[in-house]
């Protein structure tokens, strides 16, 4: 039986970088994921948006220190992430919105995020024939960007393994073993491992693997449909979020990558609630029709591939993050609600030093994130 | 002067066309309305057409099939595919240089609603087994639908100028391919439960039942069914070789397409890679429409395709480079040569072999892999789906058009159909699409002083039209197997009357008697358009392609339904029985020049030519990156481009083997929609703003 400081469940967005910042803290790291390689999970999916302006605190934190993560990912560590910082921005088209986009700017000026309202014609200077009737302004976040999930989970696992991180591919978990409140093993399809530690890192699938421990926390996945153009010569830079429901959607948002492609998404409304990730039918036309009305120039784009991905969702649009109830050598980095690829760099290193050294700076997290918390606020824009 | 092909012994060349102007980079040129943009380029010697953003390097087309994206460029200021574009009066074409710009288009958004079709079956495919298929659907009562990417139905028999191999009653033996093209799809036209949509690629498989379809290759719609049948053909496989994304590199179909089906004379000197079919065919096409065919060369110590094929190029004077593989392309900007080399046991090239062609153009007949993508999708999704044709295994159209009928009776009964399993048809399938058996030994011949067919068919395959050709009754398949794969022999009675060599797919039968103690008499099949009249001396050559001796013609008939001119030649006697036919072409001292000390960088080739991904590139990430995963190659972008990845990732496997690693440990690439690009605009069906 191989025996390791930490095993952690899920070579994914969180996964893999904690895995590194924990192997930089010095612990002995193996990671075990049932797919064939890492980021083959909903890291496949993501489409790369990196945003600090949230409304609740500790996902402001957590996404702060990824902008930092990543904005120096070159500089730091040599591989190149398609970082770009094109800012995000969030157009107004009622007196509604405009108000609610006002009162949440005042929420995150609480927080020092650098986000501001922009008015009509700043919002066109920035998105270039953007749709201008009833156009009312917008709030525009100049530090928020984006970089490559694949690149990005790519070379977070690269560092991994130079740091001695163990990768265990096609491994799914079977069960575990216990006494009393601890875990002392557990048993994959083909082997068994031990640690001192084990962290919950396994997205979507969370509920399953914690039903084997008989933890119970609330994670229920929706499917999300997201798609990519063809690239083209940049012709403006933020994500743009039109936050208007239309039917069957509650939002769309899109941007151009580093490569040149708009990359798109939108919030089904109803949910599309379970674990299915093939396409159907409605999404493309009703996708285009959102995007284009908000952007008409976007028209001659060509798409070329469609997905879905799995947004492992809690009731109060906010991770878990913290010990699992009733077993005391377990952490939760679940339900990161669809942005764990924004969380993960941040919160992976977060919790490794946490884990490494008790550090107080995680203990508001800790607090706020805590898995046994009652919901009682809602993120405004999940 | 427009590079056009103005005389066709098959092809007849539309004398009404309607003659348009249209801009490429500001200058004026001529074209034929609604010929592919990419055909217009290239008969006006434009072969160039874009430079790749990574880079600069120059590109071309590759597919002529809409299902690469080496030919897109900006017309009228959108970047679309060339080679699936019709052309318009006053188009304005750009070269594309670098990322394409979007034309600020800001008009409010005005779409409509999305095309909705329902029908019980849908074609993927109007070919040859889609146009089986369908019309056998239609008979058992279903309503179908075909979705066609083309503008008109027959799929690759549109380029088939030759002669069907196989037998008449099932597959139109001895019939061109084009003229089957024409038979099968009046049938379907005419057939009322039928609906054909023409120009409309299916571009996505949903998990609702639904089928995304690109119509016209404007606006989008979809379509509810109930049974699937993928008959979407295949993709020619590219090679990976230093310089293989030079323009004028481009896959033997595309070369048939622009040549067969545009009529565009797109080359003048060819080489050609592969000696399957394809390629053979390819050649012959060429030296039809006026093209010269300098070689053709395979890895192998053989020739794959059919030996009457093989016999037929080498009388007419092209050779045969076996055992030798291509080792590199060289050009500025364009294809100028192109270096073979020998191999060894191993199929390692042995550098003091090496050859040096000058041509413009390489024709890559390296095989097919078939499209069945939506056939792997829908049996995932779990609905009733059947592939016929290529789309289910490569082989002739022959046993495709079978294939098809086969395969719509298979779906018929998982709908529920209370039919027998069509066995009888997977017979006969499985017998048009053996590969090629047996060589026996032709018995000598002796000459006589009545006309007598001297048949060279020594290799078994699925063919029998010279026995049902013969009016008569003289020649039968010698019943060793006791099926159509048997060799013909003549047995007595023939009355000169030649359909047997105009009617032979394979150009293996003359007719030959004695008409004096000196001299004989040689009727000699012919595809081409004669330049030689009665009186006239040509060389002759025997079945292995060695010159015999010279002829002289006697008469010159046409047989207008096989559309080949029958040769009567006086030769000496005693070389009448060595006769095979005429040698078009001459092979020159200056056609290749040996070039002993080549410059071989194996890992600059490029695999994933979408996003200019080499070899070396790739071999390296995998063995540093630990890659078990093809997924995990789009890192490097490789398999991320336009194409979708359907033309690099077939080369993954053996880059995986390089590296040092099993395949079977190594996870496949996942197929996602959309199978081809398509506007957003299309999607949401606004009306081009023109």
């Amino acid at each position: 039986m191989k025996s390791y400081d930490v095993i952690i469940i899920g070579a994914g967005s969180i996964g893999v970088p904690l895995s590194y910042y924990l192997s930089q803290r010095g612990f002995k790291v193996a990671v075990i994921e049932k797919n064939h390689s890492i980021g083959r999970g909903q890291n496949r999916a993501a489409i790369g948006g990196i945003r600090a302006t949230h409304s609740d605190p500790s996902k402001i934190k957590i996404c702060s220190r990824t902008l930092h993560l990543v904005r120096s990912f070159k500089e730091t560590h040599g591989y190149d992430v398609n970082w770009f910082q094109g800012g995000y921005l969030f157009p107004a088209y009622t007196e509604k919105d405009e108000c609610a986009l006002k009162d949440l700017l005042r929420i995150q000026h609480t927080y020092n995020l650098k986000i501001y309202w922009a008015d009509e014609e700043e919002v066109k200077e920035r998105v270039p024939g953007i749709f201008s009737e009833g156009l009312r302004g917008g709030t525009f976040s100049p530090e928020d960007g984006s970089a490559s999930p694949l690149k990005l989970i790519d070379a977070y696992g690269c560092l991994a393994c130079l740091h001695g991180v163990d990768f265990i591919f096609d491994e799914p978990i079977k069960t575990f073993k216990k006494a009393s409140d601890k875990i002392i093993s557990l048993e994959t399809s083909k082997s068994v491992y031990s640690a001192g530690l084990y962290v919950d890192a396994s997205g979507a699938d969370t509920r399953d693997v914690n039903s084997r421990l008989h933890v119970e926390i609330p994670v229920f996945p929706e499917s999300h449909e997201g798609g990519i153009t063809e690239p083209v010569q940049r012709f403006f830079e933020p994500m743009v979020v039109d936050v208007r429901p239309d039917k069957g959607s509650s939002n769309v948002y899109f941007y151009q990558n580093n490569e040149g492609q708009i990359v798109f998404c939108m919030t089904p409304e109803p949910p599309m609630k379970g674990k299915d990730c093939d396409n159907t039918s409605d999404f493309l036309p009703m996708v285009s029709k959102r995007m284009i009305h908000v952007y008409p120039r976007l028209r001659a784009l060509r798409v070329r591939r469609i997905w879905r991905g799995l947004y492992p969702m809690t009731p109060d649009g906010l991770p878990f993050v913290g010990w699992a109830p009733g077993v005391t050598n377990y952490f939760l980095l679940a339900g990161m609600c669809g942005q764990g690829f924004m969380l993960g760099p941040g919160l992976g290193e977060m919790t490794a030093n946490y884990l490494a050294d008790n550090s107080e700076d995680f203990k508001d997290i800790l607090y706020h994130l805590n898995p046994l918390r009652k919901f009682e606020s809602t993120e405004m824009l999940k | 002067m427009q590079k056009r092909i103005r005389k066709h012994p098959i092809l007849s060349i539309p004398d009404k066309q309607t003659i348009i102007s249209f801009t490429c980079n500001g200058n004026v040129y001529q074209g034929i309305k609604g010929e592919p943009v990419a055909s217009a380029l290239i008969a006006n010697d434009i072969h160039i057409l874009s430079h790749h953003p990574k880079n600069h390097a120059s590109m071309g087309i590759y597919c002529a099939n809409g299902q690469c994206s080496r030919c897109t460029l900006l017309i009228n200021g959108k970047p679309q595919k060339s080679c699936i574009t019709p052309l318009e009066e006053n188009m304005s074409i750009e070269i594309l240089d670098g990322l394409p710009k979007i034309p600020p288009d800001d008009t409010p958004y005005h779409g409509k609603e999305q095309k909705e079709f329902e029908c019980d079956i849908l074609v993927v495919g109007g070919g040859p087994s889609g146009l089986t298929g369908a019309l056998e659907c239609a008979e058992m009562g279903y309503s179908v639908i075909i979705a066609e990417d083309k503008n008109q139905l027959g799929g690759k028999l549109l380029l088939q100028t030759h002669k069907f191999f196989g037998s008449e009653e099932a597959c139109y033996a001895g019939t061109r391919g084009i003229d089957i093209a024409h038979i099968l799809s009046e049938k379907v036209l005419n057939h009322p439960r039928i609906q054909v949509l023409l120009n409309s690629p299916l571009v996505a498989l949903y998990k609702d039942k639904y089928a995304g379809i690109f119509l016209d290759y404007k606006r989008y719609g979809r379509i509810h069914f109930n049974g699937l049948f993928v008959s979407a053909g295949a993709r020619e496989k590219s090679l990976v070789f230093p310089g293989n994304d030079l323009p004028g590199i481009y896959g033997a179909g595309a070369f048939q397409t622009l040549v067969n089906r545009d009529l565009i004379q797109s080359s003048q000197r060819i080489f050609i890679v592969g000696s399957g079919n394809v390629g053979l065919i390819a050649a012959y096409h060429a030296l039809q429409a006026g093209i010269d065919v300098v070689g053709i060369c395979d890895i192998l110590p053989y020739v794959t395709g059919y030996k009457v094929h093989a016999d037929k190029i080498k009388r007419m004077g092209v050779p045969l480079w076996l055992n030798h593989t291509i080792l590199y392309a060289e050009g500025k900007d364009i294809l100028e040569k192109i270096t073979l080399a020998q191999v060894d046991d191993a199929f390692r090239p042995c550098m003091n072999t090496t050859k040096t062609f000058a041509v413009d153009t390489l024709l890559i007949a390296a095989g097919l892999t078939p499209i069945d993508e939506f056939y792997q999708e829908a049996k995932r999704f779990g609905f009733q789906v059947v592939k016929a044709g290529d789309a289910s295994e490569i082989a002739e159209a022959s046993s495709a058009m079978v294939g098809g009928r086969a395969a719509a009776q298979e779906l018929a009964r998982a709908l529920g159909k209370k039919i027998p399993p069509p066995n009888d048809l997977y017979r006969e399938v499985n017998l048009l699409k053996s590969k090629p058996g047996k060589t026996w030994d032709i018995p000598p011949f002796t000459l006589t002083e009545k006309f007598q067919p001297i048949i060279r068919c020594s290799q078994e395959i699925p063919c029998n039209p010279c026995v049902s050709s013969c009016p008569v009754k003289a020649i039968r398949l010698i019943p060793r197997r006791q099926d159509l794969m048997d060799i013909p022999e003549y047995l007595e009675g023939c009355t000169g009357c030649g359909n047997c060599v105009s009617i032979c797919p394979g150009l293996a039968i003359v007719l030959a008697r004695k008409i004096s103690d000196t001299q004989a008499e040689i009727v000699l099949p012919f595809e081409f358009i004669p330049e030689f009249s009665p009186g006239d001396n040509i060389p002759l050559r025997d079945m292995e392609g060695q010159d015999v001796c010279e002829g002289k013609i006697h008469r010159i008939r046409y047989d207008k339904k096989t559309k080949t001119h029958l040769i009567h030649v006086y030769v000496p006697l005693d070389n009448a029985l060595s006769i095979a036919g005429i040698r078009l072409r001459e092979a020159k001292e200056d056609d290749f020049f040996e070039n002993p000390a080549p410059e071989y960088f194996p890992n600059d080739a490029l695999v994933c030519q979408c996003e200019r991904v080499t070899v070396g590139e790739l071999i390296h990430f995998i063995q540093e990156h630990h890659v078990r995963d093809m997924n995990q190659l789009k890192v490097l972008r490789a398999g991320m481009g336009a194409c979708g990845g359907k033309n690099c990732s077939v080369h993954f496997p053996a880059l995986f083997k390089k590296s040092g690693i099993d395949i079977q440990t190594v996870t496949p690439m996942k197929y996602r929609p959309l199978s081809m690009e398509i506007p957003l605009q299309s999607i949401i069906n606004e009306e081009e703003n023109s």
